[in-house]
């Protein structure tokens, strides 16, 4: 510790040999590579999209069939592309073709493909999703909608590099940002990362420099970095993508910012329900320590960082700065009030730096490439790009990054390929639990940090969640209105008594039984808890209920005044109704589906439905052949009555 | 061992035993010369510790944003009801506890559900009968369970 | 200690030391901010009561007192109608989490709930807010005292005497949100936990939730 200080005082020199010590290990993992320009290459998204798809299936059938024909090949296992509605993917490169992209594989197209492709030589285009590079014969991903948008400064390479050897990284230019920032004085890397105004990923978007500036000018010889990847957002897994698809990445950035601001030790908090996360990053340390990347006196110079992992034990309010040192610290993950901020109290009361996943991804980049190159993408105020999760009901669901200032609209309707089935765009819910849910005439809104604010959502984790005619709002509101008063902390009474009463009151609502004037409540107690929490989670829990307010209250008054749910959505307030003119009688299907029992045939042959019996689990809707669509949802429930006398 | 080693060690001891038992919070207690009740709050404070043994077989129920719209709690409501238990709860036979989690990060397979840590994707009511009837949980042995339940009380 | 530093709290001229807290530097000259969960020499206050909003001028929104460090020519309003506001959500917030029965409580007449409703005029008449379920549980197996989680405020005064004056470490909090309490290791009673039975948290709690059994064992000074 006191030679990073004596260091610091010198004005950190240049170290000749990290260029030399970096250039070797380049050179070793680009000649270890080789072999893959060799044979064909057949790479599969084992990330845990990947593998919930059924990846592993499909890598052990790869691996079997081409044992079984002897054929010579890899099969590499790659994190994901984003592209998470044509998981399971496999990329197969083999020389004289253009390298394709397969969607949706399973063990036959495996095998066909092993027979056809790599025995042969039909590269079978009828099951190609896209080629990697451009060619004579087949589309890219750059022709795609979504390609025209999309701008990959961090997710480059996801999907495409083994993320358990460094190699492929190194092989990359990997870590030539590290060499670089190391035989530069600090102090101007930072300023470089001021220049860049790189703001932070993690929902906020404070400036990323800045924060770094006060840390490193912060008292004391010991200081932290640590990565925030608590992401706790329920609709959100792209710094869980990164993890598990480009961890060198991550720890390439976390080793640079400590170099800024002189820390010498480093923790990457991860969720422990992010198992696959955790296994891959530890090898990822681990192979970055063997090649001298991390450790002591990394790349040779006089710089010595120590990173490990922190496995978080699950609670969505330890993603808040001061909640999280304190969970690291043996103690439960109870926010405190600011000041002092992190970087100057921080772990175990150190400056710390706390940055999200992503932000940390950023900075290798523009080390390399100067802020201006940052800067020259997104907006003036929020440089750069920015990296969402779409899903919901939405064509293309997956991991995107665009420049910032992309339109939702765009985001929506071009990348994600807009609302499927045919049925009517209704909202947006970003940024999670912190965000809002934003109707069609928001659609035009940049997004960047500022934009977002001002329609009173947030630009939050990045989780975008497309809603659509059969989505309610009420109910939405109250999804995320549980979540955030069973993830408070409980300390302060804001969050802890004014969300669960917020909450009741919802529930109220979807149930029939709220009255007109608890929407004033409702609003007050909103406003209130903005202001009155302690902290940020706190603070934006109402966000969700006051953007439906704001821009879907016909919902809630008819939720209230009709007692009707105008998407035939909350259970509560619909029937299930079988139309005796639509229903064929001779088919029994609905019965079948029906898991308790209360379909029945009436006398007359027609079948109908015991009310009493039945839970609303939509099986009977979903089983009806598309040619009678004799179950349909009614909504209030009166109208049951009126259909019932009406057709005896 | 010091106090900050605290939520690790209790990790590990989850990992061991499937749970946290009362006497081992203790120990760490009395290992890292902190007071017991402390280790309690944090042993009650995140999600990922329980205090119970958990069943042979764990579902847990996604609750993401995707899935909860995708008919999620539809799934939560069909495994409750054919298991006759609520969430963190265990069935009396020690074969099945029930949980539910938020984005497991597959969200183009919603509603999902992960039993034993595989992922399910589409659990509709049916697949959730065909779920636990590969789990063992037969018709029969439904019977059976009622019947003892209503012994039981 | 730092030097005196002058500050305006209503019109009123105040000297005091530099960083002192706010909160205290008010009631120390009279001027009453309503308050539970702070305690005076903490480095950390918890600011969870939520209930001591001022505001300060040049700053945007309310502060709560207890975090407040004082400055030189600081200007303090404890009455405005965004702080009144703030404190009366947050009063009734937590009066709809506490068993209401002064009649019956040891408490009635020096009760701070009593008294953040004498001062701001709040009563429990126009609350619109549904009662929470009560928690029904009282522990009554120390000799000499009584808690009843019922009327707790979860303020966490009891817990930082208990753990940071008397050092026992009887009790603290477990669970999260709102199935946050106060409670003793597994959950079990006060007699078979450490509690040495000090009465130091009886006499911190600012409401009846935990209270002395025989009243002869009142305390004198109960600041
Ligand atoms: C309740 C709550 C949850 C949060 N969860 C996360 C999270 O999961 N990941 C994250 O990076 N930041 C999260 N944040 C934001 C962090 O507190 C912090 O601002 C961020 O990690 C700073 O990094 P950045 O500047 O790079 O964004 C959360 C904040 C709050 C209040
Ligand atoms: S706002 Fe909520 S989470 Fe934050 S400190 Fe208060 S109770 Fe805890
Ligand atoms: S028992 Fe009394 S002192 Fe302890 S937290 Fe509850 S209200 Fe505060
Ligand atoms: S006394 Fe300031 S928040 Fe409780």
């Amino acid at each position: 510790m006191r030679r990073e200080n004596r260091e610091r005082e010198a004005g950190v020199m240049a170290v000749p040999s990290a260029e030399k010590f970096y250039a070797m290990l380049r050179s070793a993992a680009v000649a270890g590579l080789r072999i893959l320009d060799e044979v064909p290459v057949i790479r599969i998204g084992t990330a845990t999209c990947g593998i919930a798809a059924g990846a592993l299936l499909v890598r052990d059938t790869f691996r079997d069939e081409l044992n079984k024909r002897g054929i010579e090949a890899r099969v590499m296992e790659v994190g994901c592309m984003g592209h998470c509605y044509a998981e399971p993917m496999v990329i197969i490169t083999k020389p004289g073709f253009p390298s394709l992209c397969y969607n949706n594989v399973d063990e036959e197209l495996a095998i066909h493909l092993v027979d056809d492709f790599l025995a042969r030589g039909d590269p079978c285009y009828e099951f190609a999703m896209a080629a990697l590079e451009p060619n004579d014969f087949f589309p890219t991903f750059q022709d795609f909608p979504r390609g025209i948008y999309e701008e990959k400064m961090i997710l480059g390479d996801c999907g495409l590099i083994d993320p358990q050897e460094i190699d492929h990284f190194l092989a990359r230019d990997g870590y030539l940002a590290l060499c670089k920032a190391l035989q530069t004085e600090s102090n101007q890397v930072l300023q470089e990362i001021k220049k860049a105004n790189l703001r932070g990923r993690g929902g906020a978007g404070f400036p990323a420099g800045e924060k770094w500036d006060m840390a490193r000018k912060a008292p004391g010889e010991i200081k932290f970095v640590i990565c925030n990847g608590d992401e706790g957002d329920p609709g959100a897994f792209m710094d869980r993508n990164i993890l598990e698809s480009n961890p060198h990445l991550v720890i390439e950035g976390m080793i640079i910012c400590a170099y800024c601001v002189g820390a010498s030790r480093g923790f990457l908090y991860i969720r422990s329900e992010y198992r696959q996360a955790v296994c891959r990053m530890e090898r990822a340390l681990e192979q970055a320590r063997e090649k001298g990347l991390l450790g002591e006196r990394i790349l040779g110079s006089n710089f010595s960082f120590n990173l490990e992992i922190f496995t978080a034990a699950g609670a969505f309010v330890c993603g808040e700065g001061t909640a999280l040192v304190k969970s690291m610290e043996g103690k439960m993950g109870i926010p405190e009030h600011r000041p002092p901020e992190l970087a100057e109290s921080g772990y175990l009361g150190k400056p710390t730096v706390l940055n999200n996943v992503k932000t940390f991804c950023y900075v290798p980049p523009i080390i390399l490439r100067g802020a201006r190159w940052f800067r020259d993408v997104g907006t003036p105020e929020s440089p750069g790009t920015a990296v969402f999760a779409l899903a919901g009901k939405i064509s293309a669901p997956g991991l995107v990054e665009v420049p910032m200032g992309t339109t939702l609209r765009q985001l929506i309707d071009d990348v994600g390929g807009g609302v499927p089935h045919g049925k009517r765009f209704k909202a947006v819910q970003i940024g999670g639990p912190s965000g809002g849910c934003l109707p069609e005439q928001a659609l035009d809104i940049p997004i960047d940090f500022d934009s977002l604010l001002g329609a009173g959502a947030m630009m939050g984790s990045g989780g975008i969640i497309v809603l659509d005619e059969d989505d309610c709002m009420v109910r939405i509101a109250r999804f995320f209105l549980n979540f955030t008063q069973e993830e408070s902390c409980g300390k302060c009474t804001f969050c802890r008594l004014g969300t669960r009463h917020m909450f009741r009151i919802l529930d109220d609502i979807i149930r029939g039984k709220g009255e007109m004037g608890q929407l004033e409540t409702l609003r007050r107690l909103a406003e209130d808890i903005k202001i009155g929490s302690l902290c940020n989670l706190g603070k934006t829990a109402p966000n969700p209920v006051l953007t439906t307010l704001r821009y879907f209250f016909d919902e809630y008054r008819a939720h209230i005044s009709e007692k009707r749910c105008p998407a035939l959505s909350c259970p509560e307030l619909t029937v299930y109704f079988i139309e005796p003119k639509r229903c064929s009688k001779l088919c029994n299907v609905c019965i079948g589906s029906c898991p308790v029992e209360a379909i029945f045939t009436r006398d007359d042959g027609l079948k109908a439905i015991d009310q009493e019996k039945c839970v609303k689990c939509d099986n009977c809707l979903k089983a009806c052949p598309p040619d009678y669509s004799a179950v349909i949802k009614l909504s209030p429930l009166s109208l049951l009555d009126e259909r019932l006398g009406k057709n005896k | 061992m010091q106090e900050k080693d605290l939520i690790p060690v209790l990790e590990r001891i989850q990992k061991k035993y499937g749970y946290l038992p009362l006497q081992a919070l203790k120990s760490v207690a009395r290992e890292l010369g902190v007071p017991a009740v402390q280790v309690y709050g944090a042993a009650t404070f995140f999600k990922q510790f329980r205090l119970n043994p958990p069943g042979k077989y764990q579902i847990e129920v996604c609750m993401g944003t995707a899935c909860y719209m995708a008919g999620g709690q539809v799934a939560l409501d069909s495994f409750e009801r054919r298991l006759k238990i609520g969430v963190g709860e265990t069935t009396p036979d020690g074969e099945f506890s029930l949980e539910r989690v938020a984005c497991v990060g597959c969200c183009n397979l919603a509603p999902v559900a992960v039993v034993d840590n595989v992922v399910e994707k589409n659990v509709t009511p049916t697949r959730v009968d065909g779920i636990l009837l590969s789990l063992g949980l037969s018709e029969e042995n439904k019977e059976n369970k009622e019947n003892s339940n209503a012994q039981g009380k | 200690m730092s030097k005196k530093v002058t500050i305006t709290i209503d019109g009123r001229r105040i000297s005091a030391h530099e960083g002192e807290k706010l909160l205290w530097v008010a009631l120390d000259s009279g001027i009453y901010i309503p308050h539970l969960c702070a305690i005076r020499g903490q480095d950390r206050p918890p600011a969870g009561c939520r209930l001591c909003f001022v505001e300060v001028g040049g700053r945007l929104g309310p502060v709560t007192a207890c975090t407040e460090p004082i400055r030189e020519g600081m200007v303090v309003r404890t009455r405005t109608p965004r702080v009144d506001r703030l404190v009366e959500t947050a009063f009734r917030l937590l009066l709809s989490d506490h068993r209401l029965d002064c009649k019956n409580c040891t408490k009635n007449g020096r009760c701070e709930l009593q008294v953040i409703a004498r001062e701001r005029g709040l009563g429990p008449d126009r609350d619109p807010l549904q009662p929470l379920p009560a928690k029904t549980y009282i522990d009554e197996s120390p000799r000499t005292f009584v808690f009843d989680p019922g009327r707790c405020v979860l303020c966490g005064r009891c817990v930082w005497v208990d753990q940071q004056v008397a050092g026992v470490g009887a009790i603290g909090f477990s669970g999260r949100g709102i199935r946050r309490r106060v409670t003793t290791f597994g959950d079990s009673n006060l007699a078979e936990s450490p509690c040495t039975e000090c009465g130091l948290c009886v006499e911190v709690c600012p409401v009846g939730a935990l209270f002395f059994k025989l009243p002869a064992k009142k305390t004198k000074g109960d600041s």
